[in-house]
C-alpha cells in the first residue's frame, strides 16, 4: 500500500517537474494527460465503482467552465484574474449542485435508461446555454489571463492540472478504500441485495455523482481558463462524454490505474500518432471504442489480468 | 421467558385480490430456531418479504424486540439487526468472497468496527475461510450458500431469516449447514428458516409455523406440528396436486 | 383560439413525422433489445442521400424513397450482421450501446469531412406553397411529409401483422430460442429488422430534409428524439411511435410557440424524465414483452 502511495507521488512529482524539461508542446500533451486522466478517473467514481454509467458527463465539464465565464462577465466586466483559484472552485461546486438536483430523479433510473438521461441532460443543458441570451454560450465568454508573468502559459496550467490530477486520485483511492467505496460496488454488483445489507443506496449513489460532478466541475473550469475563451461548442462536447468512458474501459474501468492508463493511450494515438490530422480525431476516438468493445472488453488491465474478472455494467 | 425477537400479529398482505397471506401470528422467541413450512406458493417469501421491508403489509402489525416496524424499509431491517439470506444465493459475482462478506459486515451493526473480525468469524463459522480470495462468480451451489449465510452473519443480526438454506444441497453439504446453523443460534443469532427439508427442519427448530395458501394451520414443536392431521392434509394434499402437474 | 389551433395541427404534423423518424429505433429496441445510438445517423444519411439525389439527378426526395430506402436498408443489414452481432455476442447489449455511440461519432465525423458541416435543406418546385383548411394553414411540403409518414407507417404495421416476416420478427422478439427452434434464422431475422429500422430512418431523414435544416451533428438530436418517442409511446409498435410522436410534436410546438425555441428540447427531455419515473415501458408498453 505505501509503495503504491510512494509511486503515485513520485509519478506526480515527475509529471511536475515536466515544464523545466521539456518543451511547451510536450508539456502541452502532458497536460492534456492530467485533464483526460482526471476526467475519466472522476467519471469512475460512479461510473466504474456504483456501476452507473452515464453518457454526458461533458454537461459538468460545460457547467464548470460556464460559471467562471458567467461570473467574470456580468460581475467583474472580464476582469477579476486574480480570483481564479475561487472562480474555478465556485465552478466546481455549482457543479456539484447541479448534480445534486438531478441525482434525485436520475438516479431512481437504472442501466441504459440512467445512461441515455444523462446524454439528455448533457445536450438540453448545452443547447440551453447556447439558447439563452443571458448565458451567452452561443456568442461565446472570454476568461481573464490568470497566467502569472513569470510562468509560460503552458507551465502555468500543467501545475494546475497535475494538482487536480493528484486530487483526483487522492478521491478515487479514498473512495475505493473507504465504506462508501465498498457500497458502491456493493450497488454495482446487485443493488437490491445491497438495499438488504443496509447499504445506504440513494445516498451513495448521490454522494457518488455530486463527488464525481464537483471534480470535472473543477477540471471543466480550469479548462475554460486554458482556453480563455468558451463557446457551447468548446466545453459541452459530446466526445468529452465519449472519451470519459473510453478511458476507463480502456485501461480497465472501476480501477484506478486504469483510466489514466486509457487516458496515456488515447493522448499518444491522438496527439502524437495522428497530430497531423486533426479533423480525424471524433473518427480515430470511434473506431478505438468499437476496436475496444470487439477486442477486449475487459480493458488493459483486464489483458493481463490471470483471473480476469467479468465486466460489470449495468443491467438493462 | 425472555423478550420476543419477533412479533407477528395479523399479517395481512393481498395482491390486487389474491391473499398471499391472511391474518397470520407467530412469535419468534429470542434464541431460538424457528421454522416456516408450507407447500409451494403457500406464502413463505411473501412473509419474509414482509418482515424484511421489500413488500409493506396490507393489514397487521410487525413487532421488533418489542418496537412497532411495520412497514419499514430494507435498509431499516438490516441496521436494526434483521438479516436475510435469500433462497436463490445473490452473491455479488464480481467481488471475492471475503469481500462479499466484509461488505455484509461494513454495513452490519457493528457498524465499520470490527470488520475484520466480524467477517474472519463468519468465514469460519460457515467453514468457507479456504475461498476467500476466490471470485463469488463460480462457486458450487454448497458454498454459495455457505456464502450467502456467512455474508448475512457477518452483520452481527439479531434475527437471521434464512431462505431454504439447504435447498440443493447434498446430505454432507446439507449436515455441515445444520451444525453452522446450530453454531450460529449458540453465537446467540436468533433464526426464523424456511426450508423443505424436513429432516433439517425436524432436528433444527425448537419451533415451526405451517402456513398453507396464505392461512396459519399449525404452530408448535416439531412432534407436534408432525403429528397434526391438518398439516399432514397440507402437504399430502399439495403432493396429490403436484404429481397432477399442478 | 385559431393560433392556438394552427401550433397544435403544426405540432400534430410535426408529430407524425417524429414518429416516422423514430420507428426504426423503436423496432431495433423492441426486436433486438439494441438501443441503436447509430439511428440519427441513419436519418441523416437519408437526408443526404435525398439531397444528392435532388441536386445531381432531379429527383423530388418523395419520389426518391424507394431508392433511399434500399440503400440504407442493405446498410443497416450488414451493420447488423457485422458490427452490432459482434458486440452482443462477445460482451452485452450495453456493450453495444458503446459500439453505436463509437460509430456514430465515426459518421458524423466523415459526414462531416465529405458533406462539409455546413447547414442543408432541401428546397423542392412547392417548398413555399401551402393548403389553406378554413382559417388554418399547412405548408404543402409539410402536408406531403405527413402523408408519406402515415402511409409508410400504416405499411409497417401491416407488414409486421399480416405478413410472415412481421411473424418471424415478432417470433424473435419474444423468444428467440423458441423462434430458432421453430425453424426462423434469428441472425438473419435480427439484420433484416434492422435494416428495416435503418431503411424507416433513412425515409424519414429524406422527408425531415425537405422539411427542416440539417448538418452532420444533427444527428444526435434526432437519437434523442427518438428515445423520448419510444419512452412515451412504448417499445416496438409503430402505434407506439405514433403516440409518442404525436404527443412529443404538439410538446414541441407549444413550447416553441408559448416559451421560446430554445426551450423545444428541454421540454422535451423533462416530459421523457417524468415519464421514465412515472410509467417506464411508456404509455403502451412494450410490444413484445408479454413473454419477457
Amino acid at each position: 500500500m505505501t509503495t503504491r502511495i510512494l509511486a503515485t507521488l513520485v509519478f506526480l512529482a515527475v509529471l511536475a517537474a515536466a515544464p523545466a524539461f521539456v518543451p511547451p508542446f510536450e508539456v502541452r500533451v502532458l497536460s492534456l494527460f492530467c485533464f483526460w486522466g482526471a476526467l475519466s478517473l472522476a467519471w469512475n467514481i460512479l461510473g466504474g465503482f456504483a456501476g452507473y454509467w452515464s453518457f454526458g458527463h461533458t454537461v459538468f465539464v460545460g457547467v464548470g467552465a460556464f460559471v467562471p465565464g458567467v461570473i467574470v462577465a456580468k460581475l467583474f466586466d472580464g476582469g477579476g484574474a486574480e480570483l481564479m483559484p475561487l472562480l474555478v472552485l465556485v465552478g466546481g461546486l455549482v457543479s456539484a449542485a447541479f448534480a445534486g438536483i438531478i441525482a434525485w430523479p436520475l438516479l431512481r433510473l437504472r442501466g441504459i435508461y440512467f445512461a441515455i438521461a444523462m446524454l439528455g441532460v448533457a445536450q438540453v443543458t448545452g443547447e440551453l446555454s447556447a439558447a439563452i441570451e443571458w448565458i451567452g454560450g452561443g456568442v461565446g465568454l472570454s476568461l481573464p489571463d490568470a497566467v502569472p508573468a513569470a510562468l509560460a502559459p503552458e507551465a502555468f496550467f500543467h501545475y494546475i492540472f497535475v494538482g487536480l490530477l493528484a486530487l483526483t486520485i487522492g478521491a478515487a483511492a479514498w473512495v475505493r478504500g473507504a465504506r462508501f467505496g465498498q457500497g458502491l460496488l456493493a450497488i454495482r454488483e446487485d443493488e437490491d441485495t445491497a438495499r438488504m445489507l443496509a447499504v445506504p443506496t440513494e445516498g451513495y449513489k448521490i454522494a457518488a455523482l455530486v463527488l464525481s460532478a464537483f471534480l470535472t466541475g473543477l477540471l471543466g473550469a480550469t479548462y475554460g481558463f486554458s482556453l480563455g475563451y468558451i463557446t457551447t461548442d468548446s466545453v459541452f462536447r459530446t466526445d468529452f462524454s465519449l472519451n470519459m468512458i473510453v478511458h476507463a474501459l480502456l485501461g480497465g474501468i472501476g480501477t484506478i490505474a486504469g483510466p489514466l492508463l486509457g487516458a496515456a493511450v488515447m493522448v499518444v494515438l491522438t496527439q502524437v500518432v495522428l497530430g497531423e490530422m486533426l479533423n480525424l480525431h471524433l473518427f480515430a476516438t470511434g473506431a478505438l471504442v468499437v476496436a475496444m468493445v470487439l477486442l477486449a472488453p475487459q480493458g488493459f488491465l483486464g489483458l493481463w489480468r490471470r483471473k480476469p474478472r467479468a465486466q460489470r455494467e449495468p443491467g438493462p | 421467558m425472555t423478550e420476543p425477537v419477533l412479533e407477528i400479529r395479523g399479517l395481512t398482505k393481498r395482491f390486487r385480490g389474491l391473499v398471499a397471506l391472511d391474518h397470520v401470528d407467530f412469535t419468534v422467541p429470542e434464541g431460538t430456531i424457528c421454522g416456516l413450512i408450507g407447500p409451494n406458493g403457500a406464502g413463505k417469501s411473501t412473509m419474509f418479504n414482509l418482515v424484511t421491508g421489500f413488500l409493506p403489509p396490507s393489514e397487521g402489525e410487525i413487532r421488533f424486540r418489542g418496537t412497532p416496524v411495520t412497514g419499514w424499509s430494507p435498509q431499516q431491517a438490516g441496521r436494526s439487526g434483521v438479516a436475510r439470506a435469500f433462497q436463490i444465493a445473490r452473491p455479488f459475482p464480481g467481488l471475492t468472497v471475503r469481500q462479499n462478506v466484509r461488505i455484509g459486515a461494513l454495513f452490519g451493526r457493528s457498524g465499520p468496527r470490527d470488520v475484520e473480525a466480524a467477517t474472519d468469524t463468519a468465514l469460519a463459522l460457515l467453514g468457507i475461510e479456504d475461498l476467500a480470495d476466490r471470485p463469488a462468480e463460480g462457486l458450487t451451489v454448497g458454498h454459495l450458500r455457505r456464502l450467502e449465510v456467512a455474508r448475512a452473519l457477518a452483520a452481527r443480526p439479531v434475527l437471521l431469516l434464512a431462505d431454504e438454506p439447504c435447498a440443493g444441497l447434498n446430505p454432507a453439504e446439507t449436515d455441515a449447514m445444520i451444525a453452522a446453523l446450530r453454531r450460529i443460534r449458540d453465537g446467540g443469532v436468533t433464526i426464523w428458516l424456511v426450508e423443505h427439508d424436513m429432516r433439517a427442519v425436524m432436528g433444527l427448530c425448537d419451533r415451526i409455523l405451517v402456513i398453507s395458501a396464505g392461512r396459519a394451520i399449525a404452530e408448535g414443536t416439531p412432534g407436534e406440528v408432525a403429528a397434526n392431521p391438518a398439516v399432514i392434509a397440507a402437504y399430502l394434499g399439495s403432493e396429490e396436486q403436484e404429481a397432477h402437474g399442478a | 383560439m385559431i393560433p392556438l389551433l394552427q401550433t397544435l395541427l403544426d405540432g400534430l404534423v410535426l408529430g407524425g413525422v417524429y414518429a416516422f423518424a423514430a420507428v426504426g429505433f423503436s423496432l431495433i429496441f423492441g426486436v433486438l433489445g439494441v438501443v441503436n445510438l447509430t439511428h440519427g445517423v441513419f436519418v441523416v444519411l437519408g437526408a443526404y442521400a435525398a439531397l444528392l439525389l435532388h441536386e445531381v439527378v432531379g429527383l423530388d426526395p418523395i419520389l426518391g424513397l424507394p431508392l433511399v430506402m434500399a440503400a440504407l436498408f442493405a446498410l443497416g443489414y450488414l451493420y447488423q450482421r457485422t458490427l452490432i452481432a459482434a458486440a452482443v455476442e462477445r460482451a452485452s447489449l450495453v456493450a453495444s450501446l458503446l459500439v453505436t455511440f463509437g460509430v456514430a461519432l465515426m459518421a458524423r465525423n466523415l459526414l462531416q469531412i465529405v458533406a462539409s458541416p455546413d447547414v442543408r435543406s432541401i428546397a423542392t418546385a412547392y417548398s413555399f406553397a401551402g393548403l389553406s383548411l378554413g382559417p388554418l394553414r399547412i405548408d404543402l411540403v409539410r402536408a406531403a411529409g405527413l402523408l408519406t409518414s402515415l402511409v409508410l407507417l400504416f405499411g409497417l404495421a401491416l407488414l409486421l401483422n399480416r405478413t410472415a416476416f412481421g411473424r418471424a420478427i415478432r417470433a424473435t422478439a419474444q423468444q428467440p430460442v423458441g423462434a430458432a427452434l421453430s425453424g426462423v434464422n434469428v441472425r438473419h431475422v435480427h439484420g433484416l429488422t434492422f435494416g428495416l429500422g435503418g431503411a424507416f430512418a433513412g425515409a424519414s431523414g429524406a422527408v425531415i430534409g425537405m422539411m427542416l435544416p440539417f448538418t452532420p451533428s444533427s444527428e444526435a438530436a434526432w437519437t434523442l428524439n427518438a428515445f423520448v418517442v419510444v419512452t412515451l409511446g412504448g417499445v416496438g409498435s409503430p402505434q407506439g411511435a405514433l403516440l409518442g410522436g404525436l404527443l412529443l410534436g404538439v410538446i414541441a410546438t407549444l413550447t416553441a410557440q408559448y416559451v421560446g425555441p430554445a426551450f423545444q428540447n428541454a421540454a422535451m427531455f423533462l416530459v421523457l424524465v417524468l415519464m421514465l419515473l412515472l410509467r417506464p415501458q411508456g404509455l403502451l408498453g412494450h410490444a413484445f414483452a408479454a413473454s419477457r
